[in-house]
C-alpha cells in the first residue's frame, strides 16, 4: 500500500513538474504549447539513451534537461512570429513528429519495441528504496521549482511576463522588448518538461514510443486549467486532480461490469474531453477560480 | 519516371480529398477565428458512421455516404450551438481547447462501439488499369471524381449563393457585415452544417482509399492545417491549392524517406512556409487592428 501511494506520488510529481513549465509558458506568457509531451519525450529518451550507454544519471539527467531546453529554441523563435493559434498547432505538429521520429529511427531508439532495462536512482539500494529517494528527490525539486516559479512571478521580470500575457503592444509601446523572455520562457519550460520525462524514464524503466501520444499534452493542459493556470497554486492543484482523475478512473473499472481495459481507455479520453470542453465553458479560471473571467 | 507518375496520380487523388477537411477549416478559420481542431475527428465520425450505414443494410456506398454526412452535418452544427457559439467572445484557446476536447469525445464513442479494428468499405474490387506500368485504380479515380464534385459545389455554394457571398463577407469583416444587415445565427448554422458535410464526406473517401480507424482523421489533422497555412488561411482556394501540393510533396516524399514520415514532411512544411511566407500562397497578411 505504501509503495502504491508512493508510485502515485511519484507520478502526481512529474505532472507537477510538467504543470509548472506549461504554467509559465502559458499561464504566465500567454504562449500556447501544445506540445509538451515533445519536451518530455525528449527528456526521457535523452536521459535513458545516456544512462544505458554508462553516463552517470546526473549528468544524463542534465543532458535531458538541457537538450529538452534546446530543442525549443527553434520553435521559440518561430513563435515570435507567430499568432497563438498557429503556435498551439506547430506545437502539436512537432510533437506528432518526434513520436514518429522515435518510432522510426531504430538503430537509436529500438523503434515501438521501446528501451527496456533503463536504471533506477541509486539502484544498488534496492527497488523499493529507490522508488522513496527518487519521490523525494522529486519532492524537492517540485518544491524549489515552485519556489522559483512564485520568486519569478514577483520578481520585475515576472511583471513583465504577466505584462507580455496580457497586453503585448502596450508593453512595446512603454519600450520594452518581450521577445527575448518569450523564447527563453518558453525554452525554461520545456526544460522542465525534459527534467520531468528524465524522472519518469528512471522511474517506469521502459519506454516506447507510444507513450508519448498527444493526450499527455492534454492530461497536463487540463490539471493546469482545471487547477487555474497562472498560478503556482493552480498547477500543483491541477496536477494533484488529475491524479485523482487516472487513479480513480481505474478503479471505476471495477464497479462497471463489462468493460473491458480497452474500453476503458476509452472512457478515459472521453473525460478528458468532456472536461477540456466543460472547464472552458464554464470554469475558464479553473475549479476553484472565479467562474467568469 | 512511370513511379513517378504513379506517385503523382496517387498525391493528386489524395490532395483532392484532403482539399475538402481543410477547405472546412479554412471557413471556419476565416469566419470564427479559430483552427477548428475537431475536424479530423468529424472527418473518423463520417467514415465510421457510412460503415455503419452499410452494416445496417443500406449498400449503396453513395446513400451510406449521403447518410453519414447528415448526420455528421447536424453534429456539426450541434456543436457550434451549443459549444463554440458560447465561447466565441472569450479568447481563441477556449475554443481551440473545446475544439481539441470535442474530437476526444467523438473519438472515444467511436472506438468504445466499434473498438480498434481497422474497418473496410464494401466496395466492389476492380482490378488496376495499367497503361505500360502506370497504374490507375478505378476506385481512386471514383474518389476523385466525388472530392472534385463536392469541390465544384461549394465553390458555386462560395461565389454564386447569396449565402457565400455573406459568409465572405464576415470572413472579410465581420463588424461591417453586422452592420449591412447580415443576419449570424442562420448564417452560422450553415457554416457548419457546410463543415459537417464536408469533413463527413473527406473521412469517407479517405476511409474508402485507405482503411477506416478511429485514428483516420486525427492523423490527417496535420496535414489539412498544413496545407490551410500553405494555401493561406481564409481563401478557400488555396486551401485547395495547398491541399493539392502537399499531398503531391508527400507522396514523392514516400521512396525517399518511406511513407512512415509522410506526417512529419507536413509539418516542416508548416514550419517552413510560417517562416517563410506566413500569409500563404494566396493569403493577405493579416492587419493588427
Amino acid at each position: 500500500m505504501t509503495a502504491y501511494l508512493q508510485a502515485i506520488g511519484i507520478v502526481a510529481l512529474i505532472y507537477a513538474l510538467l504543470a509548472l513549465g506549461l504554467n509559465l509558458q502559458f499561464g504566465l506568457t500567454r504562449l500556447v504549447n501544445f506540445g509538451v509531451v515533445a519536451f518530455f519525450a525528449i527528456g526521457a529518451y535523452t536521459s535513458a539513451l545516456l544512462a544505458l550507454s554508462g553516463v552517470p544519471l546526473i549528468l544524463s539527467f542534465a543532458a535531458a534537461t538541457i537538450l529538452a531546453g534546446i530543442s525549443a529554441l527553434p520553435l521559440g523563435l518561430l513563435s515570435l512570429r507567430l499568432r497563438e493559434d498557429y503556435l498551439a498547432i506547430v506545437t502539436l505538429g512537432f510533437s506528432e513528429a518526434i513520436r514518429i521520429t522515435l518510432q522510426q529511427e531504430e538503430w537509436l531508439t529500438k523503434g515501438v519495441q521501446g528501451l527496456p532495462g533503463i536504471p533506477k536512482v541509486f539502484a544498488s539500494l534496492g527497488p523499493a528504496a529507490s522508488d522513496t529517494m527518487l519521490f523525494f528527490i522529486l519532492l524537492i525539486v517540485t518544491a524549489m521549482v515552485a519556489w522559483g516559479t512564485v520568486r519569478l512571478t514577483r520578481s520585475p521580470l515576472g511583471r513583465l511576463l504577466r505584462a507580455i500575457g496580457d497586453d503585448e503592444p502596450a508593453l512595446m509601446a512603454l519600450g520594452k522588448n518581450p521577445t527575448k523572455f518569450k523564447v527563453q520562457i518558453f525554452m525554461v519550460g520545456a526544460a522542465l518538461a525534459g527534467l520531468a520525462g528524465a524522472f519518469y524514464a528512471h522511474f517506469i524503466t521502459f519506454i516506447s514510443p507510444e507513450q508519448f501520444i498527444p493526450l499527455v499534452t492534454f492530461y497536463v493542459w487540463m490539471g493546469l486549467i482545471m487547477g487555474g493556470s497562472g498560478t503556482v497554486r493552480g498547477a500543483l492543484g491541477g496536477a494533484v486532480l488529475l491524479m485523482v482523475f487516472l487513479e480513480g478512473s481505474r478503479f471505476i473499472k471495477d464497479f462497471i461490469p463489462g468493460v473491458s481495459e480497452v474500453q476503458m481507455a476509452s472512457v478515459r479520453l472521453a473525460a478528458v474531453g468532456l472536461a477540456l470542453i466543460l472547464i472552458t465553458m464554464y470554469r475558464p479560471n479553473g475549479l476553484f477560480g472565479k467562474s467568469t473571467s | 519516371m512511370i513511379q513517378f507518375l504513379n506517385l503523382l496520380i496517387n498525391g493528386i487523388t489524395e490532395g483532392l480529398v484532403v482539399a475538402l477537411p481543410a477547405l472546412a477549416m479554412t471557413l471556419v478559420m476565416g469566419v470564427n477565428r479559430f483552427p477548428n481542431a475537431a475536424t479530423g475527428d468529424f472527418m473518423t465520425t463520417g467514415a465510421f458512421l457510412a460503415v455503419g450505414a452499410q452494416l445496417l443494410g443500406f449498400q449503396s456506398l453513395v446513400i451510406a455516404t449521403l447518410l453519414a454526412a447528415l448526420i455528421t452535418a447536424l453534429l456539426s452544427a450541434a456543436s457550434y450551438e451549443l459549444i463554440f457559439k458560447k465561447l466565441a467572445r472569450q479568447p481563441m484557446i477556449a475554443s481551440l481547447l473545446a475544439a481539441i476536447g470535442l474530437g476526444f469525445l467523438m473519438r472515444s464513442v467511436i472506438s468504445f462501439f466499434a473498438g480498434h479494428d481497422q474497418r473496410t468499405f464494401n466496395v466492389p474490387l476492380v482490378r488496376a488499369w495499367n497503361f505500360d506500368g502506370i497504374r490507375i485504380l478505378p476506385t481512386d479515380l471514383a474518389i476523385a471524381a466525388a472530392a472534385l464534385g463536392c469541390l465544384a459545389i461549394v465553390f458555386v455554394l462560395l461565389y454564386q449563393t447569396s449565402f457565400g457571398r455573406q459568409l465572405r463577407a464576415v470572413s472579410d469583416n465581420p463588424d461591417l457585415a453586422r452592420a449591412s444587415g447580415i443576419r449570424a445565427r442562420s448564417l452560422m448554422i450553415g457554416l457548419w452544417l457546410l463543415v459537417g458535410l464536408l469533413s463527413a464526406i473527406g473521412g469517407v473517401l479517405l476511409g474508402m482509399k485507405a482503411v477506416v480507424m478511429p485514428e483516420l482523421g486525427w492523423d490527417h489533422l496535420i496535414p489539412a492545417f498544413a496545407a490551410m497555412v500553405l494555401g493561406g488561411i481564409g481563401s478557400p482556394v488555396g486551401a485547395v491549392i495547398g491541399a493539392l501540393l502537399m499531398s503531391v510533396a508527400q507522396e514523392l516524399s514516400v521512396p525517399l524517406l518511406g511513407p512512415s514520415y509522410k506526417l512529419v514532411l507536413s509539418f516542416g512544411v508548416l514550419a517552413l512556409v510560417l517562416l517563410i511566407r506566413p500569409a500563404g500562397l494566396m493569403g493577405r497578411v493579416d492587419l493588427i487592428r
